[in-house]
């Protein structure tokens, strides 16, 4: 309460009004228009009904809505669509964006008490809409004795890596960005990055706190990657291939994988936990003793990068436990055959867009990859931080013992014919 | 200030050699300053080797507001009000402390019933200090739940004594001569109830935090001071009841009617961090067995309040007395010249003394051991600096 | 296995508190309710009255200009000073009475003790807030307004648990 209010004058709110009109217009006229006629103009357009889109013809669809179905279904086939909309960019932003919230309201029931409240009608709706615009609009302060290269470069790379996982991930038969035949190598050969990122973040920074914070998050990321990776493995043992689809499909065929190798599961998520640098690992970011650890340097936007890759990753991370050991998208099917009655499909025939199966994988993909979030974000409530002498005994010795364990008694199914060939799986 | 020769040395003593004397550019030093989030209004100096900790430097002094110095300038009841501010959780037992030794410098009875509501309103701030500190205590340590649940019960405590007193926190209630009103109605009821939740609660901390096996890892083992050494740096309250040591001042030195009451000195044998943080719990327990003997014994009616002059002094003298408050015995020295304002005032606060342990106990820990023993022994650096 | 055991209860009892009610009491759509009318002191019997210790009530009936409450504030937060008011009383010949700057005051009530004519007392309104520090300063006049102040909620105590209601 520190400012005056000022007074509301009418003739500097007509003089503000007709800047914006004036803004607006320059930026249509000189930006706008040139954009739109060289993507109508040279971006090679489908053909629909033997003719060539052309912009005309893309205007009529306003009065004729039934002559942009095809035109759509053949944007929904586009690399573009898988990479931006489903299951890329903006469905992960999403799942990112509906987790922080829905983990401020959980951890504030746990705690007995409301968490955001006032942005927005309903019970803080539009708190992260508030939150990234706090965020967009604040300075961003750069250490003078940094490196700037890479203190600008490694969020937007943190990020990148993090969408990278993401593309490899399917959410539905067919819908995958990346469909690779080694997909889980892939996987962890890019997770492999993100240790390089915080070190090189922190040693940026040219800060105390946040060095000791990068040597942190480099121990703790590498000694976790191991049980990641040696928990994966007895998926893989089981299921014969790399490829993330068909680790699916050989579920769907038999059992969800965590009835035979609960260890395992348990395995990866702990890692997955460490690997995220969640509570109770959330020692590079320890607030009481390194103030914010390798992150203590940042602010504004690059601190809204880097919690927006942070929040991406725990959906990539919870997606990969769905893909290896919950069944992926299986689930019984809930969806109608149609969506829309007969009698108004002669107007727009919606049906063409719309497949059972797909809509159907990606209800039980998004349902389960809630369900593991909401399990990630249990131990925030529960537990308070570990050391790093008790994260890297845990690391080293007690989960690769379990994961070699489990890796053992995958093999053993495999050869004692209860699994694979001749037995319930076929590979 | 000593160099990190002498250090070296003390720590050769201890029988920790951490570091040799040339190889002094390993070490990095880390100021914990009052910017962090794991210190409070409080700066201290740590050399680290790699993520051990060779030397602890405390520099207190960033909330100093010479309140020994204000006490000169007003007379006793005008001095109420900013005495109660450096600790503005536990001030019933602050001004307590001050009650108690201006009233044995000019000569004031206080009635019967007074003295237990004086009690009550102490050991209810002593709870109200005590969920706060442990609430920061889970938040150091990463653990937000046991930050929020302290902090919210605390909220039922503080309700209770706003009925009494009319203020939330800091509520000059305590005067030299008695309280300020009288109890209003349905307090003992409400009381009761209010004191029946909090034990409810005690079990829910249990659960997820001291028996928590993280947490118990962290804090087990870790830091122990043993019995001389405790009784050496002379280290006060619940940090000296941890190394078994059964030293309380209700029980020591009685005052008021607390020799009419009976409990019992709860102390732990072991010495470390866990027990440092465990013997507060049994403190609010004990507390809350103290309220109902205190509710069942109360005189039913009677004065609360000494009447006084407008401007009470007593002959030149100097009177010296001490309470248990949240952190340990608080004393204060009062001289007069036999004019209303007192000549010279020395308070000593239980905070100062328990800061130093904190050198002697964080050479040779790691360093996310360092809020884990700067929180447990149960400084509050506002009242350390006065 | 003891550290299993020390991980399902803590995971039970955080889970359990998923399903008590939330403490957070939903202010300023709810406000709490306070037992009587405020803080008051009684001269004769030497001893106050509890109450809440929010906003001052001045009477004009009864104030006589004694300053008695500025001479106790001024060791305290010096918040009071007088000031020439234009009524006319018989027993306030100087024609003063306290103004009370609350950007200053403590809420320590220590003036309503020394008031000996029952004139100013404490009452339960505490929104005081204002733009600027000058509004802070409450004049005699404003200081006889008695406060609308409508409280609802208090702390409920259930089996499960606590809650504002």
């Amino acid at each position: 309460m520190a400012s005056y209010p000022r007074d509301f004058r009418f003739g500097g709110f007509v003089v503000s009004l007709i800047w914006l009109i004036f803004w607006i217009l320059i930026i249509v006229a000189l930006v706008g228009l040139p954009l739109i006629f060289i993507i109508l103009f040279y971006v090679p357009l489908p053909e629909v009904d033997g003719e060539v889109l052309t912009p005309y013809l893309f205007l009529t669809s306003i009065l004729y809505p039934q002559s942009a179905i095809p035109v759509i279904e053949t944007l929904l086939d586009t690399t573009f669509f898988k990479v931006a909309v489903f299951p890329g960019f903006t469905y992960a932003a999403l799942i990112a964006a509906a987790t922080i919230f829905i983990e401020r309201k959980f951890l504030a029931k746990m705690q007995l008490r409301v968490g955001p409240l006032y942005a927005g009608k309903i019970e803080g709706i539009l708190q992260l809409l508030a939150d990234g615009l706090k965020l967009i609009s604040k300075e961003i302060i750069i250490p003078s004795g940094s490196d700037k290269l890479i203190f600008w470069s490694a969020p937007i790379a943190f990020v990148a890596t993090a969408a990278a996982v993401v593309a490899l991930i399917p959410a539905a038969p067919g819908w995958v960005v990346a469909d690779i035949d080694v997909g889980l190598l892939a996987v962890f050969a890019i997770l492999g990055f993100f240790p390089l990122i915080a070190l090189l973040f922190s040693w940026a920074s040219n800060s105390k706190y946040p060095f000791i914070g990068g040597l942190r998050a480099l121990h703790q990321l590498i000694a976790f990657e191991i049980p990641f990776i040696l928990s994966a493995l007895s998926v893989v043992i089981l299921s014969g291939t790399l490829n993330l689809t068909e680790v699916v499909e050989s579920q769907i065929q038999s059992y969800w994988f965590i009835f035979f190798l609960p260890i395992s599961a348990f395995v990866f998520y702990i890692s997955s936990l460490a690997e995220l640098e969640r509570i109770p690992f959330d020692l590079p970011e320890a607030e009481a003793e390194i103030v914010a650890g390798w992150l203590t340097e940042t602010s504004g936007m690059i601190y809204g990068l880097l919690q927006l890759g942070s929040y991406i990753k725990t959906y990539a991370l919870a997606a990969l436990f769905v893909i290896l050991f919950l069944g992926g998208w299986a689930g019984p099917q809930i969806f109608p055959a149609e969506i829309i009655p007969e009698s108004a499909e002669a107007i727009i025939p919606v049906s063409e867009l719309y497949e059972q199966t797909d809509a159907n994988a990606a209800f039980w993909f998004t349902l389960k990859t809630f369900g593991v979030i909401m399990l990630m974000l249990l131990p925030r409530g529960i537990s308070p931080r570990i050391r790093i002498d008790i994260l890297l005994h845990t690391g080293w010795y007690k989960l690769i013992v379990l994961a070699f364990i489990n890796m053992f008694v995958a093999l053993a199914l495999i050869y004692g014919g209860v699994l694979g060939p001749g037995g319930l799986l076929v590979r | 200030m000593t160099s990190i020769e002498e250090k070296f040395e003390e720590s050769k003593r201890l029988g920790l050699q951490i570091v040799k004397e040339s190889e002094e550019d390993r070490l990095m030093t880390l100021s914990v300053g009052p910017q962090h989030p794991g210190s409070g209004h409080f700066r201290f100096v740590i050399k680290v080797d790699g993520d051990y900790i060779v030397y602890c430097d405390p520099d207190p002094g960033y909330v100093h507001r010479g309140e020994e110095k204000m006490c000169e300038y007003r007379n006793v009841i005008q001095n109420i009000p900013h005495l109660e501010r450096p600790v503005i959780h536990d001030s019933a037992n602050i001004t307590y402390s001050y009650s108690l030794a201006v009233e044995e410098l000019v000569g004031i009875e206080v009635p019967r019933r007074g003295q237990f509501i004086r009690a009550i309103a102490s050991e209810l701030n002593r709870q109200v200090y005590t969920l706060y500190w442990l609430a920061i205590y889970g938040i150091f340590l990463g653990h937000s739940t046991m930050f929020m649940w302290p902090t919210g019960d605390r909220e039922v405590i503080i309700d209770l004594l706003e009925a009494l007193t009319g203020a939330r926190v800091t509520h000059a209630f305590n005067i030299p001569g008695g309280v300020r009103n009288d109890m209003p109605e349905g307090f003992r009821d409400r009381c009761l109830s209010q004191i029946r939740y909090l034990q409810k609660r005690f079990k829910e901390y249990e659960d997820i935090f001291y028996n928590n096996p993280l947490f118990r890892q962290r804090t087990e083992g870790v830091a122990v001071l043993s019995k001389e050494d405790a009784i050496k740096l002379g280290v006060t309250g619940s940090v000296v009841r941890a190394s078994s040591v059964p030293f309380d001042v209700r029980k020591a030195e009685p005052y008021d009617i607390y020799n009419e009451i009976d409990f019992k000195v709860q102390y732990m044998k072991t010495g470390d961090c866990f027990a440092r943080s465990y013997v507060p719990l049994l403190d609010m327990q004990e507390s809350c067995y103290i309220i109902e003997q205190l509710l069942d014994k109360m005189p039913a009616s009677g004065e609360v309040r000494a009447k006084l002059q407008p401007n009470p002094k007593g002959p030149p003298g100097e009177s010296y007395r001490r309470v248990e408050s949240g952190r340990g015995a608080l004393g204060y020295y009062i001289v007069s010249d036999g004019t209303p304002k007192p000549y010279r005032v020395k308070i000593s606060v239980g905070s100062f003394r328990n800061m130093l342990a904190l050198p002697y106990l964080l050479v040779g820990k790691r360093l996310a051991d360092m809020p884990a023993v700067y929180w447990s022994l149960n400084y509050w650096p506002v009242e350390a600096d006065r | 296995m003891t550290s299993a055991g020390g991980f399902i209860k803590s995971i039970e009892s955080g889970s359990k508190h998923l399903v008590i009610k939330r403490f957070t009491l939903r202010y300023p759509e709810k406000k709490l309710k306070f037992v009587g009318d405020g803080y008051q002191f009684d001269p004769k019997r030497g001893v106050g009255i509890a109450g809440y210790r929010g906003r001052h009530i001045l009477m004009h009936d009864k104030c006589t200009g004694c300053q008695l409450c500025a001479i106790a504030c001024e060791g305290i937060a010096e918040a009071i000073g007088m000031v020439k008011v234009d009524e006319q009383w018989k027993h306030n010949k100087k024609g003063i009475m306290p103004q009370i700057d609350y950007g200053k005051c403590v809420f320590c009530g220590l003036c309503v003790d020394a008031c000996p004519f029952y004139a100013l007392f404490m009452t339960n309104d505490y929104e005081l807030s204002a733009f600027t520090k000058e509004h802070l300063i409450y004049t005699p006049a404003q200081l006889a307004i008695k406060p609308k102040y409508q409280g609802d909620v208090e702390i409920v105590i259930d089996d499960r648990g606590a809650t504002h209601g």
